[in-house]
């Protein structure tokens, strides 16, 4: 079997010269789904893995403006149409003067299953041009996002393709393409996400991310019969992820016991409540301040600052019962791993992207954590897009409530698929292997299905 | 018949001849000195810009009997200026009068300067003018009035030309008081005239040769000389020519007094056995010993009113003493004067030449009575004061004051450096049409009133503190001292009655006469003080701003001015503080006083952002106080010229992470002596009202920014209304100003300003803070960044500020990157470690590079080492290293711009990390250390390090020695 990926490894390498990015991505799949094709050959009788590598379409194409001198400015535009077997091609438009070829295609290639395992019915996509926002005035950026979409629209719909933000590309870009689209095609659809509320957006997006991973994290200590409640729990971050993952957290009545930024950790013993999440979401939100000055507002907690030289973060070393990273990647190593367990940590749900080095990830499985990776808990963000869709075509827009029952049971339905395809391929309880799998397993089987398009 | 200057051709920028004349007060200052020479007869200035004109107007008219020149004049330099002056025949010395000490320096070096008659360098003193003129005099008439007429004559011997450049004014001046004082006694103006004949004549001599030249021809008429210890003999600089002088006059006249000078304390040995007096050109107390060792003190040049039978009934030293004796001197003295035609004599030599001849022609016949004659007299000086005041500097009436006036001036002498700028900015913005351009905004130069160096002086004189602030190095101690001492009863008087119009709170700050100048960077050297200015008691008003100002004549001599003169090498002595009253800009919301935005913006960006070119300038504006720009901590930046294009804040993450989070006010109500500017949150602002003209608003939910406060959100500073939807014409006036300044300037400018947008209707003001010429090296070469071994590279930075090349440098003072960001208390060790190496490798005479991670000189010491421009100003270069602990913009030398280009230090900005140049920290590690703690490394090298610098590309690279 090993082989047999080797062989299709190689393969992809010589057909795809010059994008290491998108051989890299393919190699870490297909890696974690040896299993799969070990335990069933008809995924590899039917060359699903082959047909996953090659987009089923790629755009690429010319995208020229003035700039506010008048002079001609020439980018390259992009859309990686990757794979469709489950919805339309879904996933995020990329300015940024880094952007290639290969890197849209390892990105499309890991949106397919990222948005499978949402449970949600999104094939898998990924644009941009190599446009650097930085420096530009709004006009210029509207230029170039009318010139860009242009030529995308023809390309693009809500039936086939729904585009959304990712690097350089926030509310603002997506209200120039948006608003270019509409008067091209003649037509309001949602044929991008991240719209603005007033014109298709949806509600609770910058919440989506943190309740998800709470959610998460609550379905699983419900596979232990346990629940959230009087929880200790440790968040890392200060940001928007941290502070819904809190907000939840209050909500479902856990003791949020921290929160930091680059400089340092609060440590707040008596448990951060709602009155002390609304200070620090004006400290953070409104002044934009260091999360340094919560102890000066809240003496009776404690604030460690971080000393870049020490091999490991403070923040973990609090004794707890659960531990949300949501400030960066890799900010749990190995030692930082240990010192959770040792600590009494025994759920662990990512609210950041890729937070464990993979030595903890092993650290976590062995001392029998409740782990949940990243790919799953924290894909309320990539669920909310899929729900922006939903209230589109339907013309309706839900409310907070609405949406928020709606990804708490979206959380549930990706811990459920995780839990079963890990089960069903004999590894009950870990998550990682179950998120890597169902994923694959929905668009894989979704293919079978459709015959060889 | 005597050589007399009467015909100045002045070839120079608008700016330098604003900067010698100062306007009005040339007249005064210049004038007063020509009185002993000749009393009906005074130079006047023609001047022009470049060479071309100068060239034209002296081929068609021959009465110029001087042409003094700036060093570069846009179309040729001074030398070609001669050269083609000679070819044209025209027979005037050219003078070539410097403004940069370092751009003469290297000008020097690579030309013969034979064709010049003389070499000057401008240091802020008005005397030097006169300097010029009466070397010029001296050198023609000494033939007649010494070998002739037995007048004295003094030798000195030096060829130092900043050096000269300064002793020569001052000896003039002591010379033409001690002229005056044989003068004053003359009963009458001839008399006058002709004993102000007895003037000794200065000889100036650059060589051993041409002074004993001089001393064979006039040894008979020999007062003294003074010399320098050593100076050119046989075309060579001879260490012991000035030993060997004094000893061969000696032989010949033994009781001629000679003074010695050297800057180096050993030459003092050298000259014990001589029986000469020496002097150490350092010494702070330089030229007070010298008027000592020279002469005394008498006063003179007055108006001497007297009765018709010679009794004085009082005595005017200038005109405004003049008009106000007039209201008082009985009748019969001033129908005496006038029947004689003094007034308009004494008017004529003081060279208030319009007045005098609006006087002259009256008879006495004209008028019913001496009444008469009074009020007419004090109604013509009067007018013509109005007339100068509404053009220039009025000076302050206590009676007339209504606060209309821009600028007005209490007490006598110079207005300093800074008030000099704004004078000039003043005179600028009036007869340009940019009030026109830009009929929406209002356009002024704040309200101020100068207090004049003379009473700076009165005050030290009569509170005798002279000798003691010197001496005294407890700057509380001088405090105490200057609180306690008294302020000249007549100018207190007159603040009191500025006061009465003045209701807004007031700057007070020093204007030295050596600051602001471009060659001389005394930014924030001295003390400013910001006084709320709202005691319900005018008493209690008053003494604070008395109090105020004491302080800032107290801060000339803190341990922190002493230390920074002895830096630059001037003395303290030159120094005389002129102190500005300055009204701040702002509007009262509930206790706080700010304006709506204040910033600063420069002709010329060092570093470009596309579409932006260096030459498009650059401006960094903040809501409220300027010190939220100057102090680097969050001011938004953008080119003039595409004022759409936000420098480093054009991403939604710049702006959330970086943009302005609070901003600087005064706490009307705060105690203490000064108003610290106070921090205030952008919801303070919003609710005062000032926010919507500068803010946008960002949504969470909808994951985007949009201009103004409308909506839901919070709010950012991006001054986007002003910007984007011209809510007020920022972007184009300061490109107008800047183009203005420059102009005027012929140079690089920057402009610090703050701008009121009031919400009652009347139009927004723009206060047009301060004017600065920046100095870019003119060197025309570029320099090559070989391309060398990369294993040799110590720095390589395509971000650069500074030109040239320095080989001379083993010193370096290395901050650990680690001590960097972790906090206020390290911080502040961080800067105390590197003042005090700073200061011991000044005192050995080292010059040092600087190397640290994160902003040098912000006050955020999360963002990098908390110094002051004087606990680093030993340095020669500076390093400034981003890393990952410190998030924060590099501040590209922003806190000390200034000072960098002044002092041409060179500033590295460096990002190794982010691949964005190098520093090889490892080879630096590597380097035994000298001398550290443990914070910061000091070290020595073997041999130089090589820095190359090439300042319009950017680029610099620093070598390791060679092993």
């Amino acid at each position: 079997m090993r082989e047999h990926v080797a062989s299709i490894l190689a393969d992809v390498k010589a057909k795809n010269p010059m994008e290491p990015e998108f051989h890299q991505a393919v190699e870490e799949v297909a890696e974690s789904l040896v299993l799969v094709l070990e335990k069933d050959p008809i995924y590899r009788s039917a060359r699903i893995l082959e047909r996953l590598v090659e987009p089923e379409r790629v755009i690429m194409f010319r995208v020229p403006w003035l700039d506010d001198e008048g002079n001609i400015q020439i980018n390259r535009g992009f859309r990686i149409e990757m794979n469709s077997a489950i919805g339309p091609y879904k996933g995020g438009l990329r300015f940024h003067p880094s952007v290639s070829l290969g890197t849209l295609k390892f990105l499309a290639f890991e949106q397919v299953f990222k948005n499978a395992l949402t449970t949600l019915p999104m094939g898998g996509g990924k644009g941009g041009a190599d446009f650097d926002p930085k420096g530009k005035s709004d006009n210029e950026v509207m230029r170039f996002c009318q010139s860009f979409m242009s030529e995308l629209y023809r390309h693009i719909g809500n039936n086939t393709d729904v585009p959304a933000g990712d690097i350089g590309v926030g509310g603002r870009e997506i209200g120039f393409l948006f608003g270019q689209y509409k008067r091209l095609a003649n037509e309001f659809t949602g044929v991008l996400t991240g719209k603005g509320l007033n014109w298709g957006g949806s509600l609770i997006r910058p919440e989506a991310t943190g309740y998800g991973a709470v959610y998460f994290a609550a379905e699983m200590l419900g596979t232990r019969g346990d629940t959230l409640e009087k929880k200790r729990c440790l968040i890392s971050g200060s940001g928007n992820v941290a502070q819904y993952a809190a907000e939840k957290l209050i909500e479902m009545n856990a003791k949020v016991l921290t929160f930091s930024d680059s400089s340092g950790v609060i440590h707040d013993e008596d448990g951060i409540d709602r009155e002390k999440l609304d200070w620090v979401m004006e400290l953070k939100n409104v002044r934009r301040g260091r999360i340094e000055e919560y102890v000066q507002k809240f003496p009776k907690a404690t604030y460690i600052p971080i000393d870049p030289r020490d091999d490991q973060n403070p923040l973990w070393a609090i004794p707890a019962d659960c531990a949300f990273p949501c400030a960066t990647q890799n900010e749990i190593n190995a030692l930082d791993a240990k010192n959770l367990v040792d600590n009494g940590v025994h759920v662990v749900s990512e609210g950041a992207n890729m937070p464990t080095v993979a030595e903890g990830v092993r650290t976590f499985q062995a001392g029998q954590v409740l782990y949940g990776p990243g790919k799953a808990a924290n894909a309320g963000g990539v669920a909310v897009s899929g729900l922006e869709m939903a209230q589109n075509s339907m013309r309706y827009s839900w409310t907070r409530e609405e949406l928020d029952d709606r990804l708490q049971l979206i959380m549930k339905q990706i811990h459920e698929t995780c839990l079963a395809a890990a089960e069903r391929f004999g590894t009950p309880g870990n998550y990682v292997n179950g998120a890597n799998i169902a994923g694959f397993l929905k668009v894989a089987d979704s293919m079978l299905d459709l015959g060889v398009v | 018949m005597p050589h007399r200057v009467r015909h100045i051709l002045l070839v120079s920028s608008l700016y330098e001849s604003f900067t010698l004349t100062e306007d009005g007060q040339l007249n005064e200052a210049l004038l007063r000195q020509f009185v002993d020479l000749n009393l009906s007869r005074e130079p006047d200035l023609t001047r022009v810009s470049n060479g071309a004109e100068a060239l034209e107007l002296a081929k068609g008219d021959h009465r110029y009997e001087l042409v003094i020149t700036s060093l570069q004049l846009g179309d040729m330099n001074a030398l070609e200026l001669a050269r083609r002056m000679r070819a044209a025949g025209v027979s005037a010395p050219v003078t070539l009068l410097a403004y940069d000490n370092r751009e003469l320096t290297e000008f020097t070096a690579r030309n013969d300067l034979s064709d010049l008659d003389r070499v000057f360098l401008w240091q802020g003193d008005a005397q030097l003018l006169i300097a010029i003129v009466k070397d010029l005099e001296d050198r023609q008439n000494v033939a007649h009035d010494s070998g002739m007429l037995g007048v004295p004559v003094i030798l000195v011997l030096e060829d130092n030309v900043r050096f000269y450049s300064s002793f020569l004014p001052m000896l003039y001046a002591e010379m033409m008081k001690y002229a005056r004082s044989v003068v004053a006694e003359g009963l009458n103006l001839s008399q006058k005239r002709i004993r102000a004949r007895a003037r000794p004549k200065i000889l100036l001599c650059q060589s051993f040769e041409e002074a004993w030249g001089y001393f064979q021809t006039y040894r008979h008429q020999l007062l003294g000389i003074v010399s320098d210890l050593e100076f050119p003999r046989h075309g060579r600089i001879d260490p012991r020519a000035g030993v060997e002088l004094t000893t061969r006059v000696r032989e010949l006249e033994p009781d001629v007094p000679i003074v010695l000078q050297s800057s180096f304390p050993g030459g003092e040995a050298l000259t014990e056995h001589l029986g000469v007096s020496f002097l150490l050109k350092g010494s702070p107390l330089l030229l007070q010993q010298l008027r000592g060792v020279l002469l005394e003190d008498f006063g003179f040049g007055d108006f001497v009113f007297r009765t018709p039978t010679g009794e004085e009934v009082g005595r005017a030293r200038d005109l405004r003493d003049l008009q106000q004796l007039l209201h008082t001197v009985p009748a019969e003295s001033i129908w005496y004067h006038g029947a004689r035609d003094h007034f308009s004599n004494w008017l004529r030599a003081r060279a208030e030449l319009t007045l005098a001849e609006e006087l002259r022609p009256r008879r006495l016949s004209e008028f019913e009575d001496p009444e008469h004659l009074r009020r007419d007299l004090i109604r013509s000086i009067q007018e013509y004061q109005d007339e100068r005041a509404s053009i220039v500097v009025a000076d302050f009436h206590r009676e007339l004051h209504d606060g209309s006036a821009a600028i007005s001036r209490i007490g006598g002498g110079s207005l300093g450096g800074k008030a000099r700028g704004l004078a000039f900015v003043g005179r600028l913005l009036a007869e340009s049409d940019i009030r026109e351009r830009f009929p929406a905004a209002r356009i002024s130069v704040p309200a101020s009133v100068v207090i004049g160096t003379d009473v700076f002086d009165q005050f030290l004189e009569r509170n005798a503190l002279h000798d003691f602030a010197h001496a005294c190095d407890d700057d509380e101690e001088i405090r105490a001292r200057f609180d306690q001492a008294e302020f000249p009863e007549r100018e207190r008087e007159d603040l009191r009655a500025y006061l009465e119009s003045a209701d807004y709170p007031l700057a007070v700050r020093s204007s030295g006469l050596l600051e602001d100048s471009p060659q001389q960077p005394f930014a924030g050297v001295y003390d400013t003080y910001l006084l709320p200015n709202n005691e319900p008691a005018p008493e209690a008003r008053l003494d604070r701003l008395v109090r105020a100002i004491k302080r800032v004549y107290a801060s000339t001599f803190s341990q922190r001015s002493k230390a920074f003169l002895r830096a630059t090498q001037y003395r303290l002595e030159e120094e005389k503080m002129a102190v500005i009253v300055q009204r701040v800009v702002g509007r009262v919301h509930e206790n706080r006083y700010y304006p709506d935005f204040a910033g600063v913006t420069r002709s010329h960006d060092f570093y470009p952002q596309p579409p932006a070119v260096a030459r498009d300038g650059v401006a960094a504006v903040a809501l409220g106080l300027g010190q939220a720009v100057t102090d680097g901590e969050a001011g938004l930046r953008f080119s003039p010229r595409h004022p759409r294009h936000l420098i480093g804040m054009s991403q939604q993450r710049d702006l959330l992470n970086e943009s302005q989070r609070r901003f600087f006010a005064l706490d009307l109500g705060q105690e203490g002596d000064s108003l610290l500017p106070t921090r205030y949150g952008l919801s303070v602002a919003e609710s005062d009202g000032t926010l919507a003209a500068v803010a946008s608003t960002w949504s969470q939910e909808n994951d985007s920014i949009s201009d103004g406060i409308t909506r839901e959100g919070v709010r950012l500073v991006t001054f986007a209304p002003i910007l984007k939807h011209e809510v007020f014409p920022l972007a184009a006036l300061l490109d107008a100003l800047l183009e203005l300044g420059t102009r005027a300037t012929t140079g690089q400018v920057e402009i610090e300003f703050a701008v009121n947008l009031p919400d009652d209707g009347s139009p927004p003001e723009f206060g047009f803070l301060q004017l600065r010429p920046i100095i870019l090296s003119r060197e025309l070469e570029e320099l090559e960044i070989e391309d060398v071994e990369p294993e040799r590279v110590l720095c390589r930075s395509s971000r650069v500020l500074g030109n040239g090349r320095l080989e001379d440098i083993r010193d370096l003072v290395v901050v650990r990157p680690e001590c960097v960001g972790l906090g206020r208390e390290p911080a502040l060790e961080v800067a105390r470690d590197v003042a005090r190496l700073d200061a011991q490798l000044q005192s050995e005479g080292r010059p040092y590079v600087l190397i640290g991670v994160g902003r040098w000189g912000s006050t955020d010491p999360q963002l990098g080492i908390p110094v002051a421009w004087s606990q680093i100003a030993g340095s020669r270069v500076i390093v400034e290293a981003g890393s990952e602990a410190v998030r924060a913009a590099p501040s590209q030398g922003s806190h000390f711009f200034q000072n960098l280009s002044s002092c041409n230090v060179g500033y590295f900005t460096v990002n190794p990390a982010l691949g964005d140049g190098v520093l090889d920290w490892d080879w630096l590690n590597r380097q035994p250390a000298a001398n550290e703690t443990e914070r910061v490394r000091h070290l020595r090298l073997p041999a130089p390090i090589d820095v190359v610098m090439a300042g319009s590309k950017g680029e610099g690279l620093m070598l390791k020695p060679p092993d």
